[in-house]
């Protein structure tokens, strides 16, 4: 075993392969921090590229892609509260509160160093456990999936906002707009126009939910003049800072490498958890959401956390995590290669290689972060009334960009009338989100299970693993209504 | 009305108003349905209700006096119906730019939408780089999008009628 890791470590080591990863990861932090590029679109873009590459380095390629861009979507979500990504959507909720308050250098540089540990731990999760937790996920059946999911939104609606209620209103407005579309017999929901009936995709929704209400207010209440520009002031994370949020980055990279592994979750899932737990845990958890360095470091550390484990149910069973896996899936095949446990057995040396290839490029990540954050960080001096003005051109170009869409820029300017009215009534967005992303995933699963027990409800509560997480909401339910108790009493007592 | 109460009644009538309007018009169910797989329009009906309840829940809190805190919002405190009037504005200017992008084309519809949304934050300091970004960004990002992405704009059917 030794000689083949070393035979790949030679291989891996040529300039080559470096230069490779390099432009990879700085690509994928530049399109990851432009709002309305995502990572699949710079996964996807490059793909036609690889058919003149070698099949390890093109590999490399996309998945330095995919991690520059993970990072790169806390950049714009720190600077200007537009998440690049939708895994940085809980980033935004501290990073930029942080900005504000001129520490938007240090809540970039806690954004980096939790994606690159992050990272580097969900590699060697990838390294170690892949065949295992491959099997353990390949266990998790239609109501378990459910189950998970809900579990997952209930922490987010406990955690976003004031009020558990009111962030419950927002995931039921996101899981009633993800209902949009065609259906799985056929049927075509809530299709006012046309252009309904293929659904509502994620990015207009995800940044005019996001994005634009920032213009909106501007515009409306004229609250934020150029004083209010974040200054950059102090930018290093303490010591004390760091170690302060090390327990929540450790738990994020485990949170991020399990539901990375699990096929369909994804990133952004990854995140929020990691967020709603390190809330639930921190001694700091009532400063969430104002500027929270452990915040960022939570969702940052779970989001590029599922990176490398997204990659454990590809390798080891074909089953691509989301949706740039199944582009890499698309990449693998292109080159020869059969993801499954079959290339655990033929490719071993390019498997190795990949291996050591992702571990090089969380290294190559923390350069490149640092480069690009003094270039980012730049933002925070242009006058607001010019630069949401910026944002909301960047908005439109990269929306329409992605599927050549007017529909899709109208959902865009739409989502961005309804993200200002929800912060008019202080319902939270941030369940509306994911409420949104997992919806389908949700319902789809939901209606396997019913379809499979004939009907019968109680399928969602027939194996042990359902029971566990539905004890697990009830916890959930009542650790956050016992919270938001002893908060009102709390302002009683102070009234 | 009080804000918590406005949107306690705000959400029960949009919940209100998907289950028993629009479900039943625009969520057909299919003639056939295999098996005991349950109908497209029973997620959203449920959801739906979901949120009739949660929203009734939010108004008898307002009622009671235990809707959460309410985070004031900060304004240049101008009055109500001058910031009514400035999101009338927004609205009116993404309906018009939508409305007009199949007739100007998206370059100028951009340019149009841009340089009204900076004039709207009340901005009339940078006129250098407020015509730089409503000009020259739109042109930049143009041809960007189309040089090294291929993405094809649309023209406009104003402007290929007088021959551009």
């Amino acid at each position: 075993m030794l000689n083949d890791v070393l035979s790949a470590l030679s291989a891996v080591a040529t300039l080559q392969n470096f230069l490779i990863m390099t432009a990879g990861i700085w690509g994928g932090v530049i399109v990851g921090a432009i709002p309305g590029m995502t990572g699949t679109m710079a996964v996807t873009l490059a793909l036609p590229f690889t058919f003149y590459m070698a099949p390890v380095p093109s590999i490399l390629l996309l998945v330095a892609l995919y991690k520059g861009s993970t990072y790169g979507g806390s950049v714009s979500a720190i600077l200007i509260k537009t998440p690049g990504t939708a895994s940085a959507a809980c980033t935004a909720l501290d990073g930029y509160p942080l900005a504000q308050q001129g520490k938007g250098g240090k809540a970039l540089n806690m954004a980096l160093y939790s994606s690159v540990i992050g990272d580097f731990l969900s590699n060697i999760s990838l390294i170690f456990f892949a065949a295992p937790l491959a099997l353990l996920a390949l266990h998790i059946g239609p109501p378990e999936f459910f189950m998970l999911m809900v579990f997952a939104l209930t922490t987010v609606a406990g955690v976003s906002g004031n009020s558990l209620l009111l962030g419950m209103v927002s995931a039921a407005l996101g899981l009633l707009l993800a209902t949009v579309g065609e259906d799985l017999y056929g049927s075509f929901r809530f299709a006012f126009v046309p252009d309904m009936q293929a659904g509502l995709s994620i990015a207009p929704v995800l940044i005019g939910l996001f994005a634009l209400p920032e213009l909106i207010k501007l515009v409306v209440l004229r609250a934020a003049n150029k004083d209010e520009a974040a200054p950059l002031g102090a930018q290093h994370v303490t010591r004390e800072e760091f170690m302060g949020s090390l327990r929540s980055i450790l738990k994020g990279s485990v949170i991020g490498s399990i539901l990375g592994a699990i096929p369909g979750i994804g990133p952004s899932s990854a995140a929020f958890f990691s967020y709603g737990e390190a809330q639930r845990s921190s001694k700091n958890g009532a400063n969430f959401g104002k500027g929270e360095l452990e915040g960022i470091a939570a969702s940052e550390s779970a989001n590029n956390g599922a990176c490398g484990a997204t990659m454990i149910p590809l390798l080891a069973l074909g089953v691509p995590g989301d949706v740039i896996t199944g582009v890499m899936l698309g990449a693998f095949m292109i080159q020869g290669l059969t993801p499954g446990p079959l290339l655990f057995q033929t490719n071993m040396h390019e498997i190795y290689m990949l291996f050591i290839g992702m571990l090089v490029s969380s290294v190559l990540l923390f350069f490149a972060g640092k480069v690009t954050m003094r270039m980012f960080t730049k933002v925070a001096l242009i006058p607001q009334t010019l630069l949401t003005p910026l944002v909301l051109l960047l908005c439109i170009f990269g929306i329409y960009s992605i599927a050549s869409s007017t529909f899709d820029v109208a959902v865009l300017l739409v989502m961005g009338l309804v993200g200002f009215g929800m912060f008019l009534l202080n319902i939270p967005a941030a369940p509306f989100l994911i409420a949104f992303i997992l919806g389908p995933m949700i319902e789809e699963n939901l209606r396997r299970a019913l379809a499979i027990s004939r009907g019968d409800p109680a399928v969602l509560l027939s194996s042990p693993i359902t029971w566990a997480f539905a004890v697990l909401i009830i916890l959930v339910l009542g650790l956050t209504v016992r919270r938001e108790f002893l908060k009102s009493k709390e302002r009683r007592v102070q009234q | 009305m009080t804000k918590p109460v406005l949107r306690g009644v705000l959400v029960v009538a949009f919940f209100a108003l998907c289950a028993f309007y629009l479900i039943p018009v625009y969520v057909p169910r299919p003639a056939f349905i295999p098996g005991f797989a349950p109908p497209p329009d029973m997620w959203p009906r449920t959801v739906s209700l979901i949120g009739i309840f949660l929203g009734l829940l939010v108004l008898i809190l307002a009622f009671r006096g235990g809707a959460p805190a309410e985070e004031a919002i900060k304004t240049d405190k101008s009055s109500t119906k001058r910031m009514v009037l400035r999101f009338a504005g927004v609205v009116i200017a993404f309906g018009v730019f939508l409305a007009a992008l199949p007739f100007v084309g998206f370059l100028i519809a951009v340019i149009l939408l841009t340089l009204t949304m900076v004039l709207m934050t009340g901005e009339r300091n940078y006129r250098a780089w407020i015509a730089l970004l409503s000009v020259g960004a739109p042109i930049l990002l143009l041809l960007f999008f189309n040089f090294a992405l291929g993405t094809q704009f649309p023209k406009g059917a104003l402007l290929k009628t007088l021959g551009f």
